[in-house]
């Protein structure tokens, strides 16, 4: 399908629906399945700027889109040298961090601006802006300031060698000038649970219309039927492992039987 | 081709998973050994987590030992009285180690105490193996035969609770095997092993038993002690990955026939230091891993997802 006649027909209907806002949105999912065989899916989000048509992007205006997964505690450990053996020694709890969060916009976007309007978790290159006191964090026996940025780079450096936190710029398409789209990549290693995008219009630094909405992203197939039964029924699950080993020593015992009368 | 697996919560190529089972369970079916002291640093290695190795080759080592009693047993090579002793040992340990091995979880140190032990567990079987053949290999060019004592007394035969094993003519105290049980249930149900090669050397030494029934009955209680441990895994840890352990079964209970079949065709010892020189070789890698400095020294663990 012409993908700008799928766009223009769709805009139509959520113009119908919210003709008071500036800022129009629409995107391809709902919900995205994750079986074994899922490698990661592109999720497309698109919109316009203006609601009327007619009226054009100008250098001023920018789209910011942030895509928040699921909360989940974390612990971060620190390896350090113990007479020559590298071990885990101090760690940082850091609770309902989101297990996905992606940050792309048309231009590039100051950390002043992100912390002003209380968006974006990146902002690691200037940690002093960072507010501590909204995260909820369990230092442990991590005292000093320097210290404690290195473990919060650490988890965000290690959140985005999973591909689960990423930041970019320039990835968002403009169409037309009034019509934009970003395909914003969701690799497999993402956690399952509600996720939230934030669409931000932005106009001359100020956030002049913004947009959320939620998709789901669900576990499917029968290695998810077997992780939910293995956490559900842990006993069974464990009773049904000693079957099949059990069934299998067996007849392998069996087969070999025949296999030394030949 | 790869397969998702639900526990460890990645993939891996199933033609690897096989290759991995298949030559571990040759190497075990050769040699009268488990295999789980090769199975789970090799899978650790793979990326697998170092709990769902654990737990998981516990599992296959249920089906490799099942098959190697029923062997055994049809030649009355099992003293299933000695297994029943060992076994009380076992229930308590195993239960002992799965209680280690979760508190080790939470305290993030499960991979450092896993490594460590493996290295020394593998340092000690390399050794220990290279030295046998060597010398067997030196007395054989020779021509050199070597004597053992049949029989001795040691201090074992002061303790109480003396009972009779009839299949191992043996008059002794339950308590050495009781205690021999429960050292090897901690050690399977810390790491993953079914303890073949800390048992056999101790059922001999410790309890002189005759070693022509050593063998099965090792076996034999290996196989109550595993399922055990799978089972504790199963509902303690959440660590058992049922289809890494179906795969590995598989190609490991076929590699331990062609592996049986193998030994009744080739020298035992030249083959006996190849392995000792695998497993010395997979013992450094594991010291390399503690001694050098990693890439990133933090490391990241998610507790619990909040959804």
């Amino acid at each position: 399908m012409n993908f700008k006649i799928f766009l223009l027909t769709k805009l139509f209907v959520l113009f119908l629906i919210s003709s008071a806002s500036a800022l129009v949105i629409g995107s391809d999912e709902e919900e995205i399945y994750i079986d074994a065989n899922f490698s990661g899916k592109n999720l497309l989000v698109f919109g316009a700027f203006y609601s009327d048509p007619s009226q054009a992007r100008d250098d001023k205006s920018d789209i910011l889109i942030e895509v928040v997964g699921p909360s989940e505690d974390v612990v971060i450990r620190k390896k350090e040298s113990f007479f020559g053996f590298w071990l885990n020694s101090k760690s940082v709890g850091f609770n309902d961090v989101p297990g996905f969060y992606y940050l792309s916009s048309t231009n590039e976007i100051t950390n002043e601006f992100l912390n002003e309007n209380n968006i974006g978790l990146l902002n690691k290159k200037d940690t002093q802006l960072i507010d501590w006191s909204a995260l909820n964090i369990d230092w442990g026996n991590v005292k000093n300031q320097k210290e404690k940025d290195t473990f919060y780079a650490a988890l965000i450096r290690t959140k985005e060698s999973e591909d689960v936190y990423r930041k970019v710029n320039g990835e968002i398409q403009i169409i037309d000038g009034n019509l934009f789209r970003s395909y914003i990549e969701i690799p497999n290693t993402v956690p399952v649970g509600q996720y939230k995008v934030n669409l931000y219009l932005i106009i001359d630094n100020k956030i002049s219309n913004e947009y959320s909405y939620n998709f789901m992203v669900t576990r499917v197939g029968i290695e998810e039927a077997i992780y939910s039964f293995s956490k559900n029924y842990p006993l069974i699950y464990g009773l049904i492992s000693l079957l099949i080993a059990i069934i299998i020593g067996l007849s392998g015992a069996e087969v070999f039987k025949r296999f030394r009368k030949i | 081709m790869s397969i998702y697996l639900p526990i460890a919560e990645l993939s891996v190529n199933i033609i690897l998973l096989l290759s991995i089972g298949g030559v571990v369970g040759f190497l075990s079916g050769m040699f009268g050994l488990g295999g789980g002291f090769l199975m789970t640093p090799i899978l650790i290695f793979m990326g697998i987590p170092t709990n769902v190795a654990v737990a998981t080759s516990a599992n296959q080592i249920v089906a490799s030992s099942i098959s190697g009693t029923i062997g055994y047993w049809r030649q009355g090579l099992v003293d299933f009285k000695m297994g029943g002793v060992l076994l009380i040992g076992s229930f308590f340990g195993s239960i002992l180690g799965v209680w280690i091995f979760s508190r080790l979880v939470v305290l993030g140190q499960i991979d450092t105490v896993i490594s460590i032990l493996y290295f020394a567990l593998l340092t000690s079987i390399g050794l220990i193996m290279l030295i046998e053949s060597s010398q067997v290999i030196r007395d054989r060019v020779r021509r050199k035969t070597v004597k053992r004592k049949i029989h001795y007394h040691n201090w074992t035969h002061k303790l109480p609770f003396k009972m009779k094993f009839y299949k191992s003519k043996l008059y002794i105290s339950a308590i050495p095997p009781v205690i021999i049980g429960f050292v090897i249930g901690i050690l399977s149900a810390t790491m993953g092993i079914g303890g073949t090669f800390i048992l056999i050397p101790a059922m001999i030494y410790f309890l002189r038993m005759p070693t022509s029934k050593v063998i099965g009955t090792s076996l034999f209680q290996i196989i109550f002690v595993t399922a055990l441990v799978t089972l504790l895994h199963a509902t303690t840890t959440f660590a058992v990955d049922a289809v890494l352990a179906f795969f590995l079964i598989i190609a490991s209970v076929i590699g331990a026939q062609l592996g049986v079949l193998a030994a009744n065709k080739l020298r035992g010892e030249e083959i006996r230091a190849l392995l000792a020189i695998i497993v010395l070789g997979v013992a450094t890698k594991i010291a390399l891993d503690l001694l050098v400095e990693p890439n990133e020294i933090f490391n990241i663990s998610v507790i619990r997802s909040l959804f």
